[in-house]
């Protein structure tokens, strides 16, 4: 309980933080303008939204070695947070591309490779929502989890390995020259966005398994109850 | 699932809808200010998905205390049933 609400303090403090860093002390980007702000929302959601598939791919794996229903329910949570942040990645990027280039949307590599990602969770949630209960479901689901792991990194290089309309790498590990990603503190308040929704995505994540974890008690007292009559 | 997404597609059409009308008619404006409503209409999205989420998730832990009360009321009878 102490981690719960801990988490929740703690995201929403650092949520008024990046609020205020985000409308009133970062400069205007000079050659984007005010929508450039979107970007302090956009990158935290697309970060925690790869991180989700890949974190739903090792609790799949895990989950499939020992059979433990406890990985199970970290991937389906996981999956289900990872469903929301893909998507709102999708709306804040084609909201930005529609207000900064004039377009809604283009069939460029990293936009495509994202859209994959977003029919990867989907078509999780979905083999877990309508196949018949019991183990080969959780197994049917990890599989297309692992692909979802393999699109993470695809989505990350798409732009260094395809030309591109989606700026190039300026964030992460192949990241060609982070100076470009403009002044110290357009940095700082990315670096602080990337931290709160971390942070949040962590306590929205707590509070999902708890309930989860609580959903499979639950199913087998149901069972057991009506083993019983 | 499905309550989750008609909550959350409700919630993002209601704000995103005149944000996102209000900006496409502003974008043939300056650069500037007319960029505002798309700013605009990113952060009420963005928060009306989570707040929709946090709201499935509260309505789901209602359900589930409902759940948990019946079954014991059910345990409670047929045990009495049984003496």
């Amino acid at each position: 309980m102490l981690v719960r609400n801990g988490l929740l303090v703690a995201s929403a403090a650092l949520m008024l933080v990046t609020l205020y860093m985000v409308f009133l002390w970062v400069p205007t980007e000079l050659n984007l303008g005010v929508s450039q702000r979107i970007f302090y929302f956009h990158v935290p959601l697309g970060w925690l939204g790869m991180l989700s598939i890949i974190v739903v791919a090792i609790a799949s794996i895990v989950h499939l070695i020992n059979g433990s229903q406890w990985w199970d329910d970290l991937a389906y949570t996981t999956a289900e947070i990872g469903v929301i942040f893909a998507s709102l990645i999708l709306v804040t990027g084609v909201i930005w591309a529609r207000g900064d280039l004039g377009w809604w949307w283009t069939w460029d590599a990293k936009l495509t490779t994202t859209l994959v990602l977003w029919f990867i969770y989907v078509g999780y949630l979905m083999v877990r929502a309508y196949a018949p209960k019991g183990s080969q479901t959780a197994r049917f689901a990890s599989v297309i989890a692992l692909f979802g792991a393999i699109d993470a990194p695809i989505i990350y290089m798409a732009t260094e390995w395809w030309s591109s309309a989606h700026p190039e790498l300026n964030i992460g590990p192949v990241a060609s020259d982070s100076d470009e990603i403009g002044s110290g503190k357009i940095y700082l308040t990315l670096l602080v966005a990337v931290l709160t929704f971390t942070v949040f995505y962590a306590h929205l994540l707590v509070e999902r398994f708890h309930l989860r974890r609580t959903e499979s008690a639950l199913d087998s007292l149901h069972r057991t109850f009506a083993n019983r009559l | 699932m499905r309550p989750i997404i008609t909550a959350l597609s409700a919630v993002i059409i209601a704000l995103a809808a005149p944000a996102l009308a209000a900006a496409d008619t502003l974008a043939q404006q300056p650069r500037g200010e007319s960029e505002l409503p798309w700013l605009f209409a990113v952060y009420a999205i963005t928060w009306a998905a989570f707040f929709g989420y946090i709201f499935f998730m509260s309505r789901r832990q209602r359900e589930m205390q409902r759940e948990i009360d019946a079954l014991q009321r059910a345990l409670q009878a047929k045990d009495a049933d049984m003496e």
